[in-house]
């Protein structure tokens, strides 16, 4: 439990800074996002607009900024089946599935924030609602593409050109 | 036995009646719900053995003291996004790549999805160190990929089983790319006028005819033999090269066309 272990440090050094013994700092540079785009499907709107406030306002609390949170209109699926088992053309029953989307668009995150911003948005997902995660990556460009090769090995060249 | 309901507080604890997420327990929770159809002439029916309320997923542990208290612990797993990218251009100054992937998540009998191996990389042209040939080169090898509007270049790969093959893949072909555009093969020599991108004055028929007008002009008028190159460098001649140039470039507009009638006119020396 977090709340437990932090506690339970926190009355041995009351003078030096409180660092959590569970946080573990690594050297190597954080990859950065600079826009994670979440939709959220599901078959009731309620549901939807609960889980919309908790998003945002974890979000807020998190210090994550909110680009815009987007809500597309729903999609309705029917298709009209028989209603018996045996002939009765005539009698059929029509069944609908109604998917309602909302899309939340946070901006400017590193990798660790958006690792615990979607673990904890992602374990108090409701049942029977879906989401899809689009992490737009931004980096710099590679060593290999900084200049030619072909100007620094002359004599490979030759020989490709010979063969 | 009555209900916990009647032993709460106003002021308790709520996180700790429901601290995970769990189905709904009308003892537990007290507040006067309803829900249901209701009968002819009737309310709809009261929580007790309410199954349209157990059934529905409820939030009661994600009350917003909670979620303060959750994302309290969770301050110290988030680090802070760099402040001196603070807008979009900066970001893409520095770090000129961008890579996009697809996550998935539903329930099922399997956590797979297979469109999450798709990798999508974009790059300005701008940004990489290309010369003129180079980047023509790249825009035609890349073909439809490239968006001439934004100076965008997308490639989508999806032919690995997994994305960091994907990844992989698609930084293998910008470099290939890249190298690719940077060499002169010994047949791009036999480039002709329908391959060229953009209009080149030198060396093109509207040149020659022109050049063949003022010759004839200057016969005419019994001049001496005025040479090609001091005809070249005349301002009508550049005037009416530019006219030409914008024209066959950025299409026909109206400060287009009315600078090639007034070059036309003064090449011709047409007082209208």
């Amino acid at each position: 439990n977090l709340m437990g272990a932090r506690l339970a440090g926190s009355h041995v050094d009351t003078q030096e800074p409180k660092t959590n013994p569970l946080v573990s700092l690594s050297d190597e540079p954080e990859t950065l996002y600079k826009r994670l785009s979440i939709l959220v499907k599901g078959h009731d709107k309620a549901v939807l607009d609960s889980y919309e406030y908790f998003a945002v306002l974890a979000a807020k609390e998190l210090g994550i900024s909110i680009e815009k949170v987007e809500k597309p209109p729903k999609t309705i699926e029917r298709f009209t089946l028989l209603k018996s088992v045996h002939i009765y053309k005539k009698h059929r029953v029509q069944y609908e599935m109604r998917t309602h989307y909302m899309c939340l668009e946070l901006k400017y995150l590193t990798s660790s924030t958006a690792a615990v911003y979607l673990e904890y948005v992602q374990r108090n997902l409701p049942e029977g609602v879906a989401m899809e995660v689009k992490k737009t990556k931004i980096e710099r460009i590679p060593e290999h593409i900084k200049k030619p090769v072909w100007d620094t090995l002359p004599q490979v060249e030759e020989a490709e050109v010979k063969s | 036995v009555p209900p916990r309901t009647e032993r709460m507080a106003v002021d308790q604890d709520w996180s700790s009646v429901y601290p995970t997420a769990a189905a709904f327990k009308p003892a537990s929770v007290p507040l006067p719900i309803r829900m249901g159809y209701p009968v002819k002439r009737g309310v709809p029916p009261p929580k007790e053995g309410n199954l349209e309320l157990i059934k529905i997923p409820n939030f009661l542990h994600l009350t917003p003291p909670a979620i303060k208290k959750h994302c309290a612990a969770l301050k110290d797993f988030c680090t802070e996004w760099p402040s001196a990218l603070d807008s979009d251009e900066k970001c893409e100054q520095h770090f000129p790549i961008e890579t996009e992937t697809v996550d998935y998540v539903s329930s099922g009998t399997s956590i797979r999805n297979p469109k999450a191996r798709v990798v999508t990389l974009r790059v300005k042209l701008s940004n990489l160190n290309l010369d003129d040939h180079a980047k023509k080169k790249l825009v035609k090898l890349v073909g439809e990929r490239y968006c001439r509007e934004t100076d965008v270049l997308t490639i989508v790969t999806d032919r690995c089983p997994l994305r960091r093959q994907n990844y992989d893949y698609g930084m293998h072909l910008l470099t290939v790319l890249y190298h690719e555009s940077w060499k002169t093969e010994k047949w791009e020599s036999e480039k002709s006028e329908e391959d060229m991108e953009e209009y080149i004055w030198e060396n093109s028929r509207s040149q020659k005819n022109a050049l063949d007008t003022l010759l004839r002009i200057k016969a005419s008028e019994n001049v001496s033999n005025v040479s090609k190159e001091e005809l070249l460098g005349s301002e009508v001649v550049t005037n009416y090269r530019n006219s030409v140039i914008a024209l066959k470039n950025e299409g026909e507009t109206e400060s287009n066309m009315s600078q090639y009638k007034e070059s036309v006119k003064k090449l011709l020396n047409i007082q209208a």
